[in-house]
């Protein structure tokens, strides 16, 4: 079978003189083939190569979960925190040296739920990070519970009967909470991301990138492949990005539209 | 023996300016040259609802502990005042407003209350205030000056201080406040002539007054400042919280900047990531924020990252006594967290300390790649003490940091197992030298690795490292008596300073006595305080907390089961209570 | 009424013998009832006749206090020093205080004594001129006296004999300007005063009784220069004896009647039910003499704070004030107990 996975695979080993893996550590990520998280971490390495920055002066931090595990696989300075803290560490890395470019990143579970606390704060402090949502909706590393952006009725081992919460919508979250930079992006593309954090690198500001993913091994019925190849589109163009009144509205109607969608 | 030591209280309701009035005595005493050490205790109510009682003993000489009795009371409410008739000595003075607004029943004014040996003296603190400022506003200027009047200090010490506090608000307002304290001070001579004593007039030789007022929360800030700290991430939380309103003053003057945090979580993060970059940062907590803190405390021991955090105690478990002092947070700072997560802890004993260990941490907290701890409480933080702070010295701030050899470029492993345990650190922005930091057990690399060999090798690792480190850390120091003692007592933090005085006291009635400060309460001197111990007949541990926190971390170490002394009253241990003891033991 | 049955609550103003005694005698004869002592002595009761002895250094502060404070918390009785009595409401049976503290009694017996008078010829001099009542008056003429070898009394009331033989006693020179005021608010007789003189010069003092206080001047060295008739003494220093006046001014609009004193029947009673005055600021109706006497000196103030208490409880066992050991002056009954040693 062909997964995303294994084509990236593919590509790894046909494009290893182009430099197009340079950002990447001498570790091989330790995620299920076909995760949605090779894509994000290729969108990443690609935005750091195309922007030129020097790789110690990057500095990756994030929590714990699949995502939590992303620091290792890359060549810059990482710093693997403990469950749902990457924001405020990465506040403090930051602000003891503006020079550095900060990454956070990590799943739904550790930027939703026990760190869901620092999300807002974030936001209105406007710290210069760039916080990478790896939005899968499951926890992964603990085997397939339910997240907050999980659907109502989700089914897993500690759901048997489906859940009764409803979903977290994190763009409209950050919307609200006044994210001077938010886009909405899709793990299956790479390029996508990559122009996104071009831009979001840029913004002089909290920058938030909410990337949808999948989990092939723990959701079978949802965040498949499948499903969000079918109903991912690109934001609409007539979308005007400096109206956080408008990205807001558009949000609330349209759950899988990616791109930039606000820009202050 | 003193010639001056009088312990000094005002007492009043919230919002009748008896902290205020506290602070001015305490800064006027000072200036006349004296030694001043005050302690104050107010409601955790925010306002309007709760008791506030300074306490200041002023001295001739320095001294280490507040005294167990109070020789004048200043009432600003004589209903709150009742409640502390029983702390004062038979003669104690006590000052009055003797025009209350209106008629008051029987039993309502602190007349009917005070024991008849005491010296009443009645001023009309609320008339004579809004004679001169018209309002009753300054009726705590007013009992200032009745009592400079009575106790013979300097009234140019007073309206100096005076003059300072209302300085911002206008010359206006200084004056009145300095006339409403003259007509205090009037007062007492013309209508209290035989009260009026010259105890408090300087003395030929006293100090100049060069000394700084100091509390230990200004000078942890003012030893963090020293120590070159860039960034304060903290919560408020009572009460550390002074510590942080210092700072956010005085830190962006010098180029850094405090930053308030969502919760104490984030506040101990920020402070790892801001090591973990290389720049100087520092939080202050109390009990419940610390319990939040340790998680990532404990991925500092074991990402090796530098922190320094400081507790503040307060009465505990949970929300506990915020407003009350305890030392019950021993355990939590030492062991708190999971794992085996050895780090460093400071416990300093008075305020020049909390000054010198805060300045030393950073360097400590750089060089042993650790969270450093400096463990105080609401009783060092809060009370003032008169100080001459000698600038830390230059080798105890130096940076502490060990950075890889640019030999090792291109090999660099992070965490190499070296014998001192220390592996040299990189920190962002040195190229060649990227690593990633865990909080998972890790190899030499820093990569994730859970083999049996390597958990063990990296724990000893860590464990020789902070073992290590009692090289550069305070040693316990003992007081009294050489030779065999009858009675030792082995001390920590604010409690150090009554068992001092109450050593002193039994051993000016001949008994064999002594002390041994503990400052470094992890990793600790065991030889030291072994061999103190073995010259005791009776070790006596006192503590503010009701498992015997340091006596469970020490006794061991004592041949025969120490004896503990523990009090949770939210008061400080007195000096009586620890003598009383010293001689129950030593009989 | 629910309070019949209540603890009751006597009130004594003054602390001095005759309300000391008066206290005591009320907690043994009311044990179950609430007994409270204004004073506006910062001490507590001391014995004024004493206080020549402590002056001469013969005896200590403590022995000057004839009741400790402790012997007022065995007892139960409530002690309020350095508080004074401003006001008395008889309407609603309350004691107001000067710090505005409003006191209900079912008893009151004042018993403020007296303070010293000083003749209108002195008042002139009255910065000048020591008097001694108090022990804070004993403690300044403690003071006084380190820095001066003569004194010059004036006046010649009780008092003065026993300071007089005190100062013999520290071995300073004693001028005596005796006068027949000294006894206000009584008059001595020539005959008297002869025996006084007599007796004083016998001591060693310089007794002037035939001159008038002419004027006073302060000399730069220290001391004064003062002019007596034709006579000119140069003392260190200066007191004034010329008996009490009784401190009742803050009853003036009680409605309780007063002359010098404060007028009382032969039970000491004002005329107003559980009202009663006794001690130096009575004056005291005597129905044999139908004239009012005036009690002087320990021994009487005592007997006299023992009978108001004894009729004030419960007036039914009613005890007449007597004077103890009198003689006439000008019919007036005095008490010589304790100077008769002299």
């Amino acid at each position: 079978m062909k997964t995303p996975g294994r084509i990236l695979a593919e590509k790894v080993a046909g494009a290893g003189a182009s430099g197009r893996f340079s950002v990447r550590s001498g570790n091989l990520p330790i995620w299920c083939p076909g995760c949605g998280y090779y894509g994000i971490h290729q969108g990443i390495n690609d935005a750091i190569r195309r922007l030129g920055l020097p790789h110690h002066e990057v500095v990756t931090v994030s929590g714990i979960g699949c995502a939590g595990r992303y620091p290792f696989f890359a060549d810059t300075y990482g710093l693997h925190t403990v469950h749902g803290r990457a924001l405020p560490v990465s506040t403090g890395v930051k602000l003891a040296n503006p020079k550095l470019t900060v990454f956070a990143v990590g799943g739904d579970g550790d930027g939703l739920a026990i760190g869901g606390g620092h999300l807002p704060h974030i936001c209105r402090r406007d710290v210069n990070v760039n916080y990478i949502l790896f939005d899968n909706s499951i926890y992964g590393l603990t085997k397939g519970q339910p997240s907050p952006s999980s659907p109502t009725g989700f089914r897993t081992k500690t759901s048997p009967a489906g859940t009764t919460e409803a979903p977290l919508n994190p763009t409209l979250m950050v919307l609200s909470y006044g994210a001077t930079f938010v886009a909405r992006l899709f793990a299956g593309d790479p390029e996508g991301i990559t122009a996104a954090l071009v831009e979001g690198i840029g913004h002089e500001g909290f920058s938030f990138f909410h990337v949808y993913s999948s989990c092939v091994t723990f959701d079978k019925e949802f965040k498949t492949w499948a499903n969000l190849n079918r109903r991912i589109h690109p934001v609409p163009r007539d979308l005007d990005r400096g109206d956080r009144k408008a990205a807001i509205g558009h949000v609330l109607d349209d759950d899988f539209s990616m791109g930039v969608i606000y820009r202050a | 023996m003193r010639a001056i030591d009088l312990t000094v209280e005002i007492c009043g309701m919230s919002g009748d300016g008896t902290i205020a009035a506290g602070a001015l005595l305490n800064a006027a005493m000072a200036k006349t040259g004296l030694s001043v050490m005050a302690f104050d205790t107010y409601p955790a109510e925010i306002r309007g609802f709760g008791r506030c009682v300074t306490r200041s003993r002023i001295g001739d000489e320095s001294m280490v502990a507040l005294a167990d009795r109070t020789q004048v009371l200043i009432s600003l409410d004589d209903e709150q005042s009742r409640s502390r008739i029983p702390f004062l000595e038979p003669d104690a003075t006590v000052f009055l407003d003797s025009r209350p607004p209106a008629l008051v029943a029987e039993g309502q004014s602190l007349a009917a209350h005070v024991e008849p040996e005491n010296s009443l003296i009645g001023v009309p603190f609320g008339d004579l205030s809004s004679q001169v400022a018209g309002s009753k506003r300054s009726k705590n200027i007013v009992a200032l000056g009745a009592f400079a009047g009575a106790f013979g200090v300097p009234p140019e010490a007073f309206r100096e201080v005076i003059t300072v506090k209302f300085r911002s608000k206008g010359g206006k307002v200084v004056d009145v406040n300095v006339q409403c304290f003259d007509a205090g001070y009037r007062y007492v001579h013309e209508n209290h002539p035989d009260r009026v004593t010259g105890l408090l007039s300087p003395k030929e030789g006293a100090g100049t007054g060069d000394r700084q007022l100091l509390s230990g929360s200004v000078a942890i800030s003012r030893g963090a400042l020293d120590a070159g700290v860039k960034r304060y991430f903290g919560y408020p939380i009572t009460p550390a919280t002074p510590i942080m309103e210092y700072l956010a003053r005085a830190l962006p003057e010098r180029g850094g900047a405090v930053v308030q945090m969502e919760d104490e979580i984030s506040s101990i993060g920020a402070v790892l990531g801001s090591f973990y970059a290389g720049t100087r940062a520092m939080t202050a907590t109390s009990g419940p924020g610390f319990a939040l803190m340790t998680e990532l405390i404990t991925h500092g021991v074991m990402a090796e990252i530098p922190a320094v955090i400081v507790n503040a105690q307060r009465g505990g478990p949970s929300t506990g006594l915020p407003t009350k002092t305890e030392q019950s947070d021993l355990q939590a700072a030492v062991f708190g967290g999971p794992g085996d997560s050895a780090r460093i802890v400071l416990a300093p004993t008075d305020v020049c300390e909390c000054y010198r260990y805060t300045a030393g941490s950073f360097r400590l907290a750089e060089k042993y790649q650790t969270p450093v701890i400096v463990l105080t409480d609401f009783f060092l933080n809060n009370r003032v003490e008169t100080v001459t702070l000698a600038p830390a010295a230059e080798q105890e701030i130096a940076d502490g940091n060990v950075y890889p050899d640019e030999s090792k470029k291109g090999g660099y492993r992070r965490y190499e197992i070296t014998e001192s345990g220390i592996s040299p650190r990189s920190v962002p922005g040195q190229e060649g030298f990227t690593y990633s930091a865990t909080g998972l057990e890790h190899a030499e690399t820093g990569l994730p690795d859970y083999t049996p060999e390597n958990h063990m090798s990296m724990s000893e690792k860590r464990q020789r490292k902070i073992a290590g480190a009692l090289r550069d850390l305070p040693a316990p120091e003992e007081f009294g008596d050489d030779g065999p003692l009858d009675v030792g007592v082995v001390a920590w933090g604010s409690t150090f300073g009554s068992a001092l005085e109450a050593v002193l006291r039994a051993r000016a009635e001949g008994m064999k006595a002594g002390t041994l400060k503990i400052v470094t309460l992890f990793p600790y001197h065991a030889d030291r305080i072994r061999s103190f111990m073995a010259r005791c007949r009776r070790v006596l541990i006192p503590e503010l907390n009701m498992d015997g926190q340091l006596a469970n971390l020490v006794g061991h170490l004592n041949s025969e089961e120490v004896i503990r002394l523990n009090r949770v009253t939210g008061v400080p241990l007195s000096p009586r209570e620890i003598y009383e003891k010293i001689r129950e033991l030593g009989g | 009424m629910v309070r019949a049955m209540a603890e009751r609550h006597f009130v004594v103003i003054g602390n001095g013998p005759a309300g000391n005694r008066a206290a005591r005698t009320l907690r043994e004869k009311a044990p179950g009832d609430r007994v409270t002592v204004v004073s506006k002595a910062r001490q507590s009761c001391y014995s004024p006749h004493r206080l020549p002895d402590f002056i001469a250094g013969r005896i200590t502060e403590e022995k000057v206090l004839v009741c400790p404070y402790e012997a007022y918390r065995d007892e139960r009785i409530k002690l309020r020093c350095s508080q004074e009595a401003v006001s008395v409401d008889l309407e609603r049976g309350q004691v107001v205080l000067g710090h505005k503290e409003v006191v209900p009694y079912d008893g009151l017996i004042i018993a403020v004594g007296g303070r010293p008078f000083v003749p209108e010829r002195l008042a002139p001099f009255g910065d000048v001129v020591l008097t001694l009542k108090t022990l804070e008056d004993a403690k300044a003429w403690i003071e006084r006296l380190e820095q001066v070898d003569s004194v010059l009394l004036v006046g010649g009331d009780l008092t003065s004999f026993s300071v007089a033989r005190a100062l013999i006693h520290l071995g300073k020179k004693v001028h005596f300007l005796l006068d027949g005021d000294a006894f206000w608010p009584l008059r001595a007789d020539d005959e008297l005063l002869a025996t006084v003189a007599d007796s004083l010069s016998g001591m060693g003092v310089d007794v002037i009784s035939d001159g008038e206080l002419k004027g006073i001047a302060a000399l730069a060295g220290g001391g004064y220069e003062v002019q007596v008739g034709d006579w000119t003494v140069q003392p260190g220093m200066i007191g004034a004896f010329c008996g009490l006046v009784p401190d009742v001014g803050f009853l003036a609009r009680s409605g309780l009647r007063i002359d010098r004193g404060i007028l009382v029947d032969e039970y000491l009673n004002t005329g107003f039910p559980g009202v009663f005055a006794t001690g130096d600021c009575a004056q005291i109706y005597h129905p044999e003499l139908r004239d009012y006497w005036v009690s002087v000196g320990y021994e009487n103030a005592l007997a006299l704070g023992r009978t108001a208490a004894l009729n004030l409880p419960c007036g039914e066992e009613r005890e007449m004030a007597e004077p103890e050991s009198v003689f006439e002056v000008k019919g007036v009954s005095l008490d010589t107990s304790w100077w008769k040693g002299f």
